[in-house]
């Protein structure tokens, strides 16, 4: 569950205060598929990073899973990124010094995970670039750095996933490629997915809609959207959520994109 | 932990080759603490199983006077106390050597030895060709000499030679001997005689200048107890007693001074090269600043972050020291080559890389790329993961907690510098100095940089640009103008320092002024010598002929200082304790003037003496005090009446401490010295000092002309020496520079190709980069030179006391080669530059 609470944000521009996010509150429930869409500037890309603690708000209270992430200190905010967001760039943002393989495996690493090789693998097998594993980014076109971002994003198989643009440097089939993943991850584990697109054909894909202007709310779909299950909007049966196994059939081929659910030793 | 280790060898394979430069740094300074050290403690090795065959006795009893009965007596007594004692008798003195065949009219001074049959007690006479020595080859005239002297006087083995009154047939070179220090300063190269030969030589006669030794074998538990009760029974008396162990003790203690500041020239290119990887540090954070906020977006702690960067620095740090270690026993392996056949102590030596040097240069290796990187690194703290969101500067900031590691780095740095010194104000002094200079060089580079900015607004576009890229971000500008300007400071400063000295001795030979000493003109023999010199032989020019004393100062008794007896001048009464040669006059000498009192005029029969200022002033001595000198053990008690400032610059008749009023020591036993202009060319000079020797054998010649030449010969030496420091700072510095241009290589190609499509030409961008590094190494060369006229002209006017003189030729020269030098190697490591197609590279940007 993501909270914000009259969170608000205000940058100095030269000498003058910019409010770029005006206080706003929202819920946005587990399991959810988001599109938050408006202008450029219109403060999509900030919400998204307070959401992430990868910035802190000016004012009010952003909590998942009911901690507020505004009070916790940077090597906390990490540790908690770590366990539970995945973050999918518009620029990608490899790590250009490491293989495809090595992106993927870092956050493991860091978490202290005992399988983070096996997982990796299996992970990049599911975006289709086991071939690539040893490539560095240099090495891969837009779409398959956007894949291995998006393996990466996924392997401490995190409750949320945020997606900034993701298909907004990469071309049409590829935007479709990721889009059709990010689709599966949400089905087939529950993930809640909270994308920024301004692309209106990629935020009718999401079962909520935020629309923002100017840094305000100006259309939240997410309270009419309320109880409708994001399985029953998007036609895709979870995979690998507790609880709701077995309900439907598994997707075919590498799109699988299950959750392990192994809790990662530290 | 397994992911800073997994993190730390995935970013060291990835950017090695952009660190490698400043890890050679590094190595570079490594390898020149661990090969000195290893030399060193290997010499000392040498030294300390070879101890007794330094003074070649347990016990060494020495005085520059005749053996007084009754100081005998008690020699005797003690040694039949300790019992059991091996002795034997030496007498050394320095005197001139001719070729006994008249026709050959040269003379060389040379330091005599004569000893007796049981000579060495320790040790073993050394000569060429493997000849054993027995005191039978000297016996009945027979003479060993160094091989130089058959060079300088022209004689061969089986040769006579004239050495005072007497002729010695050559029977052997000497190669080695024992009782003779490495380096030690000689008046002339040894010659070795018989004990009971000497006598006939004549040169024992009074005022000679020969000292005399009781070498003594003995059991090693007696030794110390010996010398002490010698040195209590000799305490009033001109008579010096030492033991091997004290002599091993002072070596020793000289090793460990030469180890310890030689190290710091070692350290010091460790330094250079730490404020390198410091510098290449901020640059690499500032190029990784996306992939660790990466890194903070998936999780990874600031602290985990820093981990892994200190591992890869450590282990660059680690790889360069062992690579330092390899070189130092790279160079250690060429000793025994550039020795070649030498017989000498050195010769002897085992060289190899020793386990404590080795440990010390890579501990200090790995410590000083720790310690620098430090600082920058902490900078990772700051970079906030919400960059990969939109662009924004991560600006360099400093909390309490980067402050409090800077503090700690600098304690780290200055207990770093004390330990190799062995000195905690050594390594304050450097430390300080190393940072004072370092900030010098530093606003000298800004202030420079500043100076060359309007020619940023130049009409030449490549050297518009070349001034930009000096002052643009995350430049290595100033870090370069510090290593390059201190390899150039080094090398022009010395060089500017040995040019000063040379024509300091130069003009002091060449002018009109006395180039020739005499020593040891007997009473008897000065009207003699004044027909001899009046006469001009071979176009000599003026003389005078100077009486001298030697005498010592036994006591004082005066308003501040009182001292009573031989001991206590020689405990207190600051450099008061040794010989000195006195003399008397009516008159100033041109270099004298009196500061305080009057000085006299025409003789007295009271003794008064007239001091010179210095010595006055460290001894506590003032106009009215009374001394007393033991002057060939006759006491006389002079008031000090005068105080003189003497320019011991222009004392070319021979400068004096104590000038005694005539009168008091005009009876006294004595000799003359003479100053002289000699003869011009050498061959003249050679036949006058053959000449004279042969009518006044026991008469001594210094010539300047040769002095000038060992002091050059020494001195090109030391230059030599030290140009090979300046030479590896200053391959630091180009290293450091090849490195910088390594790191910023991305940016330029990135340049390069916006430039190339803008429509700049390779030979635009060639220029472009020729401008950028002709300036950098030219204002290197500029700082080295500035630092190198600051450093000469302190030296010259403190230390040296001599004229300050700027040598254009050497500053001029040090500007241009360091300028080729940077832009060549500038250029040259930039080909990628040039070569690199735009679109690919815009394409991968």
């Amino acid at each position: 569950m993501i909270e914000l609470r009259e969170v608000s944000k205000t940058v100095m521009s030269g000498s003058e205060p910019l409010t770029i996010l005006h206080p706003m509150s929202l819920e946005i429930p587990h399991g959810r598929f988001v599109a938050i869409v408006g202008p450029s500037g219109s403060g999509k890309s900030t919400l998204l990073g307070l959401i992430a603690g990868l910035d802190a708000p000016s004012s009010g209270e952003v909590l998942i899973d009911g901690v507020d992430i505004t009070r916790l200190d940077e090597d906390a905010l990490a540790r908690l990124r770590g366990e539970k967001i995945g973050f999918v760039f518009q620029f990608f943002h490899l790590i250009p010094s490491l293989t495809a393989y090595e992106n993927v495996a870092v956050p493991m690493e860091i978490a202290g995970a005992a399988d983070a090789r096996t997982r990796a693998e299996m992970l990049l097998e599911e975006v289709s670039l086991t071939g690539r594993a040893h490539h560095y980014p240099s090495q891969l076109s837009g779409g398959e750095q956007q894949r291995v971002a998006l393996a990466r994003a996924l392997a401490n198989d995190p409750s949320i996933v945020l997606a900034d643009e993701p298909t907004g440097n990469l071309d049409s089939a590829n935007g479709r490629h990721i889009m059709e993943l990010l689709r599966k991850v949400h089905g087939s584990r529950g993930t809640t997915v909270v994308l920024v697109t301004h692309d209106a054909e990629l935020a009718a894909m999401a079962d909520a809609r935020l629309v923002l202007r100017d840094g305000r709310v100006v259309e939240n779909t997410l309270e009419h959207t309320l109880g409708l299950r994001p399985i029953d909007r998007l036609g895709v049966v979870p995979g690998g959520v507790e609880g709701r196994q077995g309900h439907g059939e598994q997707p075919e081929g590498p799109l699988v994109l299950s959750s392990s659910k192994k809790e990662p030793t530290r | 932990m397994m992911f800073v280790l997994r993190m730390a060898v995935r970013e060291t394979r990835s950017s090695w080759r952009r660190l490698l430069f400043f890890f050679i740094c590094i190595a570079i300074g490594v390898a020149a603490i661990v090969a000195l050290r290893s030399v060193i403690q290997s010499v000392r090795g040498v030294f300390g199983a070879e101890a007794k065959s330094l003074i070649a006795a347990d016990v060494l009893i020495g005085t520059s006077r005749d053996w007084t009965a009754e100081a005998r007596q008690t020699i005797e007594r003690r040694l039949s106390d300790a019992g059991g004692a091996e002795r034997t008798e030496t007498i050394e003195t320095p005197t001139m050597v001719r070729p006994a065949d008249r026709s050959r009219p040269v003379a060389k001074m040379a330091e005599l030895r004569a000893v007796q049959k049981a000579f060495p007690l320790y040790g073993r006479v050394d000569l060429q060709g493997g000849q054993p020595y027995t005191h039978a080859l000297v016996e009945g005239h027979g003479a060993l000499v160094r091989p130089e002297l058959l060079t300088s006087i022209g004689v061969s083995v089986g040769d006579q030679i004239a050495i005072g009154q007497a002729t010695f047939t050559i029977r052997g070179l000497v190669t080695k001997e024992p009782g003779r220090g490495m380096g030690e300063f000689s008046l002339g190269p040894r010659v070795i005689i018989d004990y009971d030969d000497l006598s006939s030589t004549g040169l024992l006669g009074f005022g000679s200048r020969a000292r005399r030794m009781i070498l003594v074998k003995m059991p090693e538990e007696r030794v110390e107890s010996l010398v002490l009760t010698l040195r209590e029974d000799f305490k009033e008396e001109f008579i010096n007693t030492r033991s091997y162990r004290s002599t091993e003790d002072q070596v020793g203690r000289d090793f460990d001074r030469a180890e310890n500041y030689l190290s710091l020239v070692g350290l010091i290119i460790v330094i250079l090269g730490g404020i390198a990887v410091s510098s290449v540090t901020r640059v690499f954070i500032l190029q990784k600043i996306r992939s660790i906020a990466v890194l903070k977006c998936v999780g990874a702690r600031s602290g985990q972050i820093i981990a892994v960067y200190v591992l890869q620095v450590m282990t660059l740090g680690l790889a360069g020291s062992l690579l330092g270690v390899g070189m130092a026993q790279g160079a250690i392996a060429a000793i025994p080559l550039a020795l070649g056949s030498s017989t000498s102590i050195l010769a002897q030596a085992h060289y190899g890389v020793t386990w404590s040097a080795a440990v010390q240069g890579v501990g200090i290796g790995v410590l000083v790329s720790l310690l620098f990187s430090v600082v920058p690194l902490l900078q990772v703290r700051f970079i906030k993961p919400s960059l990969l969101l939109r662009d924004e500067a991560t600006r360099r900031r400093s909390d309490w907690t980067s402050i409090g590691v800077l503090v700690a780095v600098s304690l780290a740095l200055v207990t770093l510098t004390a330990w190799q010194a062995s000195s905690l104000k050594v390594g304050v002094v450097v430390c300080s100095g190393f940072a004072g200079l370092a900030v010098i060089l530093h606003f000298a580079g800004r202030g420079l940089i500043t100076l060359v900015a309007p020619l940023a607004s130049s009409r030449s576009f490549p050297l518009r640009h070349a001034v930009l890229h000096l002052s643009r971000p995350g430049n290595q500008t100033r870090v370069i103008l510090l290593a390059v300007g201190l390899g150039a400071f080094f090398i022009v400063g010395v060089r500017s320092l040995q040019a000063s000295l040379l024509s300091e001795f130069s003009i002091q030979v060449a002018a009109d002024a006395p180039d020739m000493f005499l020593l040891d003109i007997q009473r008897g023999q000065a009207d003699g010598m004044r027909a001899f010199l009046g006469g001009r032989p071979h176009g000599a020019g003026e003389f005078q002929l100077i009486p001298v004393l030697r005498a010592r100062v036994v006591g004082v008794s005066g308003r501040e200082t009182t001292l009573e007896g031989v001991d206590e001048v020689r405990q207190k009464g600051a450099s008061l304790g040794r010989e000195f040669t006195i003399t008397y006059r009516d008159h100033l000498e041109a270099n004298e003037r009196v500061v305080e009192g009057a000085f006299w005029s025409g003789p007295s029969p009271d003794a008064e003496v007239s001091i010179e200022r210095v010595i006055a002033e460290r001894s506590r001595i003032h106009v009215g005090d009374t001394m007393r000198f033991d002057i060939l053990g006759r006491s006389i008690s002079p008031r000090v009446t005068s105080i003189r400032d003497v320019e011991w610059r222009e004392a070319r008749n021979g400068g004096f401490v104590f000038v005694f009023r005539p009168g008091a020591l005009d009876q006294a036993p004595q000799t003359s010295v003479a100053p002289l202009k000699g003869p011009a060319s050498p061959a003249e000079r050679a036949r006058f000092q053959h000449d004279l020797v042969e009518r006044f054998p026991n008469v001594s010649v210094i010539d300047f002309h040769e002095v000038l030449e060992t002091i050059r010969d020494v001195m090109s030496k030391v230059t030599l020496a030290i140009t090979v420091v300046g030479g590896l700072v200053l391959l630091s510095g180009v290293l450091i520079l090849i490195g910088a241009v390594a790191m910023t290589k991305f940016q330029r190609v990135y340049e390069a190709a916006v430039f190339k499509t803008l429509g700049a030409n390779t030979r635009t961008i060639s220029r472009m980069l020729l401008f950028e590094y002709g300036v950098l190494g030219s204002l290197a060369g500029l700082i080295g030179s500035l630092g190198a006229i600051v450093l000469t002209w302190g030296v010259s006017r403190y230390a040296l006391e001599i004229p300050w003189r700027v040598f254009a030729g050497e500053h001029i020269a040090g500007v241009v080669l360091t300028a080729v030098l940077v832009a060549s190697i500038g250029v040259a490591s930039s080909l990628d530059v040039l070569r690199s197609k735009p679109l690919a590279t815009l394409r991968a940007e």
